[in-house]
């Protein structure tokens, strides 16, 4: 006997500015619903649970990438061949191209520099006692670590926090307000093809590498800029929005700032549970090369699925008090980075930057409030902010204030 | 019980060893090493637990 296929549907829009706001009541109900609920809004599947998010994401055979990891059809065209949007083999002669390179062995080499850097950004504001930590710190960081790594000129790279969260933007629904960021993606992927050339590239960078691959034959010459930008836009407002939601965290929590002060080798908990519960990439998706049965419901070949991590990271079913911040939680088996052939590469860095942040605030700062409101950024599937105003003193300063 | 690492798909994230120290170890190469050919009983849980968060999938738990 098999038991009777029933359809589990709803109508929320999962990506409207309303809901984006606070998602999390609203996939609550989507978990308690069912295994996969279809969404007619936007008709997809979204798999919202822990172990259907990270079965789908580590079977690839069924939950493809290679038609886009995006939901519409024609921004998916344009992604599809690349890294992202790739299976086995294709998939791994790509991402082999800089596996060495973003490897955690590698990236351990740039512990000292990153350090530095991060460590000049924080004397920068500091001393103004408040400042925007998303646009004076979160965004500062990556932008300079990654575009240094890649080889790309100074000059442009203001290109790189709108171009990324446009081509993240074009994951998710045909909108007006993805229209509004399309420019900017088309001026981020005009700079890349001026400045991804031998003669631009600093010679040694990753963007070198993908070059010296294609003089090898190891990857086709049409796949360079492709590689280029996936690492670019991967680098970008995936950090900055965990980074970002981490110093909220922070700011909210003085007990858990002042753990992680006084013992700044939390910083690596911290970011940890900060991914797991503000998943900087809310959902990517799938398509289903088959017909396949999640929790009694049918999801039919052909279908568009949503692999809801920022859901599956707070699923009551496997973390326990799921919405509390728990420093030594210690889930290291989070899903904010997906998992398996896809898992992120560049995690070690990300991780390394974060780190980077919280020591150097850690060495320099007393006290890390909020000095206004946060005001959240809208993306359909990034979660993040884009202020977070912060007033900070250090220790001579909270001394004065004392005394 | 058994745990299978693939090499080639191993980047060195360490996950692994932090979750389990006594069943993973990286190497100078920050490449995995699994200590034991046969998982001893008492290490089992956090031989899975380890496997379970390695990033890109590189560890299989064999019965």
């Amino acid at each position: 006997m098999t038991r009777a296929s029933h359809l589990v549907a709803s109508d929320v829009d999962l990506f409207s500015h309303a809901l984006l706001e606070d998602p999390h009541p609203v996939l609550r109900e989507l978990r308690d619903l069912g295994g996969a609920v279809y969404m007619r809004r936007h008709d997809f599947y979204v798999l919202t649970r822990y172990e259907d998010v990270r079965a789908a994401v580590r079977d690839w055979r069924t939950f493809t990438s290679a038609r886009g990891t995006g939901l519409v059809p024609e921004l998916n065209a344009g992604q599809i061949g690349g890294v992202l949007a790739s299976d086995p083999p294709e998939h791994d002669s790509l991402r082999a191209v800089l596996s060495e390179q973003v490897s955690p062995r590698a990236i351990h080499k740039l512990r000292g520099d990153i350090g530095r850097q991060a460590a000049e950004l924080v004397d920068a504001v500091v001393p103004l006692g408040t400042f925007d930590a998303i646009t004076q710190l979160a965004q500062r960081l990556p932008v300079q670590v990654v575009a240094d790594l890649i080889g790309l000129p100074e000059e442009g790279r203001e290109n790189l926090i709108p171009g990324a969260d446009a081509a993240f933007a074009a994951f998710g629904p045909l909108t007006p307000e993805l229209q509004e960021r399309l420019p900017y993606l088309v001026a981020f992927l005009e700079w890349i093809e001026q400045v991804g050339t031998r003669d631009q590239l600093a010679p040694g960078s990753w963007g070198a590498a993908v070059l010296d691959a294609v003089d090898e034959g190891r990857l086709p010459a049409d796949k360079a800029f492709p590689l280029m930008r996936a690492f670019l836009v991967a680098g970008m407002d995936t950090t900055v929005n965990g980074i970002g939601s981490m110093l909220r965290i922070f700011a909210e929590r003085p007990d858990v700032w002042e753990e992680v002060r006084s013992n700044p080798k939390l910083a690596g908990a911290a970011f940890e549970e900060t991914l797991r519960l503000e998943s900087p990439v809310q959902g990517f998706f799938r398509e289903t090369t088959r017909d396949v049965e999640i929790d009694g419901t049918t999801v039919p070949a052909g279908s568009r699925v949503c692999l809801h991590f920022g859901s599956a990271n707070r699923d009551e079913r496997h973390f326990v008090d799921p919405n509390r911040f728990d420093l030594h939680r210690g889930a290291l088996d989070h899903l904010a980075f997906g998992n398996g052939v896809h898992g992120c590469a560049g995690q070690g860095l990300a991780r390394l930057e974060a780190r980077a942040i919280v020591s150097a605030l850690a060495e320099r700062v007393t006290t890390f409030e909020l000095a206004g409101s946060p005001v959240r950024h809208y993306n359909p599937v990034i979660r993040g902010l884009q202020e977070l105003p912060i007033a900070v003193t250090t220790r001579a300063r909270t001394k004065g204030v004392r005394s | 019980m058994r745990v299978s690492a693939d090499m080639a798909r191993c980047e060195g994230h360490g996950l692994c060893e932090e979750v389990a120290p006594s069943v993973y170890e990286l190497d100078d190469d920050a490449v995995v090493t699994v200590a034991h050919e046969k998982v001893p009983p008492e290490l089992e849980r956090l031989a899975e637990a380890g496997a379970q968060v390695c990033p890109v999938a590189a560890l299989k738990v064999i019965r």
